[in-house]
């Protein structure tokens, strides 16, 4: 039997046609499809308009499978995609325009849930989006982070293996995250250095704003494949910029006027955050230019640094309200004094040693230019 | 490798380890030069020798240089004078008043102050490249500069001015990621740190040495420095 489009579904479900395109404008919108020339997906050489494709797509294409896999996290990414603001448009994407087994929001568990995903996989296999939230651990096999009794690596590596692509979704699955800070015990790592035979696109943040995650999916389901990613493998339609480029504080950077502390005058005035730690200059995000809860605000914009939460080491760059450019590792007074120490010892003894030199030359000298020369002269000749 | 690993690589372990190697350098250098032992100076005490040494640095760092005509270096090469001035000048208030280099300093030392509007230090700090230039230009053309130069002098010349372009380009986002230039700036930053012992920039200590003991010899002698 042939699967229904997700346009016949949503139909079914009594959406009217006016509605339906409507929403294929808004979807065009999240995935940022104005970066992204649509011919070579739909094998057209005109350019219809972004709805249209969007259109195009959701009238020939069945619902596409996603499995959601948590490792070690704090399920945060998938807090943030079913409380954001757009919860109808979330749920919308994730129930309507994909089918969803998702391990933490499903109402099935132990080992139904199990046997919902095994099916879940066999059913879709080769055509399913992996998305992994949380970081897969290397150390001692994976033991660290198991469910229904496997490591996340053979759960990781079993479902990659039917993946038509994978989703990386926050900073834990990018990169290593939290669970990846300084001393890292459990070896946590990114999904991609793992997974080199599919492709991977990852969605740092934390959590992963969930516009992006959204949009990403969307984009893989309309245009048949990943959108182009940075060396990072970050989408470029979001991950183009930096925070700094788009800060709305940006002018008073320019001007060189800073909040000194959280409650001054500057701050109050909304002066740029560089000197309490902003990470802006060096993070890649669309936060600055999609804002968090519709467009309402993001973090710098209600007064806090960036973190830089979506970049690699995000944990172990440098303290959050510690300024950008102070150096990361600071001399302590005693290895200080220690390498003073050092040096004057080098010092003195080096200058002791010439001062030695110097004392046995000057006796020569005087020895030389004493009378009993010619006495020695005379010895040497005599013998 | 990626940027953002230099960048970690070159903001933790590269300045670490130049930081290390200058202050073990200049310790070494300091007592070397303090152990070669002080000339007896047999010119019976006529005047005051601290007062020599103010008088020395009084004229040296806060008259002089604003009415250099009187000098004799500024006589015969103007230029070197006032790019020379200009440049130290532009490097104190860069390093001094720029936003980013007050947060080194508050990191190292636990103090901060307010630092100067962006233009203003952005007009130094192009006024200290330009300087820079103006200096590298004269040595290239003046026939006895030009001889007098020998390799570490081009060394100094660009061990400082690689920190100073890369600073200028990253406060301006001019054409590279910033965590790239950021890199660059650190990397330059650290070389120059590591030079910094082994040639002659370590005069911005050794200065004053000369600067009080002169002053002292003439204080003396109750002559004018
Ligand atoms: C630990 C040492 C240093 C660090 C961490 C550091 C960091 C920085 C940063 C982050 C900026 C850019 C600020 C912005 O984007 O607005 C900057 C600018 C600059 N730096 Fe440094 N710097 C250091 C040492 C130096 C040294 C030794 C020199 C010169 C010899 C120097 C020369 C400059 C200059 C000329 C600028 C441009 C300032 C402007 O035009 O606004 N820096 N530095
Ligand atoms: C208290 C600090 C300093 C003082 C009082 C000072 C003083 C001087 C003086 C009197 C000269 C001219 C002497 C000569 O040409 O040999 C000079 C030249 C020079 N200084 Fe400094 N200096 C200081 C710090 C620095 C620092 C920190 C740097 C670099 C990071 C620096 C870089 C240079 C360079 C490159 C020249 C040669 C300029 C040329 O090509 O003519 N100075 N300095
Ligand atoms: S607040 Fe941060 S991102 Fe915004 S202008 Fe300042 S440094 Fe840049
Ligand atoms: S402002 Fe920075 S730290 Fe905050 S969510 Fe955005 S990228 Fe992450």
């Amino acid at each position: 039997m042939k699967e229904k489009t997700i346009y016949e579904h949503l139909r079914d479900k009594g959406l009217s046609r006016r509605d339906f395109m409507k929403l294929c404008g808004t979807i065009a919108g999240m995935m940022g499809l104005e970066f992204a020339p649509p011919v070579k997906a739909l094998g057209k050489l005109t350019h219809p308009s972004p709805t249209e494709v969007v259109a195009q797509a959701l009238k020939t294409k069945p619902r596409l499978p996603i499995i959601w896999l948590e490792f070690q996290d704090c399920a945060g990414c998938s807090e943030a995609i079913s409380r954001s603001s757009s919860p109808s448009l979330g749920n919308l994407v994730l129930n309507d325009i994909a089918i969803e087994y998702h391990e933490t929001l499903m109402a099935a568990a132990g080992f139904q849930a199990e046997k919902a995903k095994e099916e879940c996989m066999r059913k879709y296999w080769g055509k399913y989006v992996l998305v992994v939230e949380g970081s897969p651990t290397l150390a001692d096999d994976g033991i660290y982070c198991t469910v229904a009794g496997k490591s996340n690596l053979d759960l990781l590596k079993e479902a990659a293996a039917g993946a038509a692509a994978i989703i990386a979704t926050g900073n834990c699955a990018s990169f290593g995250g939290i669970p990846a800070a300084r001393p890292n015990p459990t070896r946590a790592c990114g999904v991609a250095d793992l997974i080199k035979d599919k492709p991977v696109v990852n969605i740092p943040g934390c959590p992963a704003i969930p516009e992006v995650t959204t949009g990403t999916i969307l984009h893989f389901l309309v245009m048949g494949e990943l959108p182009k990613t940075d060396h990072f493998k970050r989408p470029l339609p979001f991950y183009g910029h930096t925070i700094h480029d788009h800060c709305l504080r940006r002018p008073f950077y320019e001007a060189g006027k800073f909040a000194e502390s959280f409650d001054d005058e500057g701050a109050r005035q909304g002066y740029c955050l560089y000197k309490l730690g902003c990470k802006g200059p060096t993070t890649y995000n669309a936060c600055a230019a999609l804002k968090w809860e519709r467009g309402l605000s993001y973090p710098v914009q209600s007064g806090h640094p960036c973190l830089g939460c979506s970049e690699p080491h995000f944990w172990d760059g440098g303290g959050f309200y510690e300024g950008q450019s102070a150096p990361t590792i600071i001399l302590d007074k005693v290895s200080t004094a220690t390498l003073v120490g050092a040096g004057v010892a080098v010092g003195a003894a080096l200058a002791g040693v010439n001062a030695v030199k110097k004392s046995r030359a000057k006796k020569t000298l005087k020895k030389a230019a004493s009378p009993e020369t010619g006495t020695e002269a005379e010895t040497k000749k005599e013998a | 490798m990626d940027w953002t690993e230099i960048l970690r690589f070159s903001r933790g372990p590269l300045l670490h380890v130049a930081m290390m190697i200058f202050i073990v350098g200049m310790s070494y250098r300091l007592v070397k030069v303090i152990l070669l032992g002080w000339e007896r100076d047999r010119a019976a005490n006529k005047g005051s020798k601290l007062w020599g040494v103010i008088l020395n640095y009084l004229k040296g760092l806060l008259v002089l240089p604003f009415i250099p005509w009187v000098r004799r270096t500024f006589r015969n090469n103007a230029l070197t004078f006032i790019a020379g001035g200009l440049f130290h000048l532009s490097l104190f208030v860069v390093l001094a008043f720029g936003t980013a280099h007050i947060l080194v300093w508050k990191s190292l030392f636990g103090i901060s102050w307010k630092s100067l509007p962006t233009p203003v230090v952005a007009f130094f700090s192009a006024a200290g490249i330009i300087s820079l230039i103006v200096l590298l230009i004269n040595r290239l053309t003046h026939p006895v500069l030009k001889l007098l130069t020998k390799l570490p002098i081009w060394i100094n010349w660009v061990m400082v001015f690689l920190p100073m372009i890369t600073g200028f380009i990253m406060a301006r986002h001019l054409w590279f990621r910033y965590e790239v230039i950021f890199s660059l700036h650190l990397i330059s930053v650290s070389l120059l740190l590591i030079w910094i012992p082994l040639g002659r920039i370590s005069h911005f200590l050794f200065y004053f040495f000369s600067k009080t003991i002169h002053g002292a010899q003439a204080g003396k002698r109750a002559i004018m420095p």
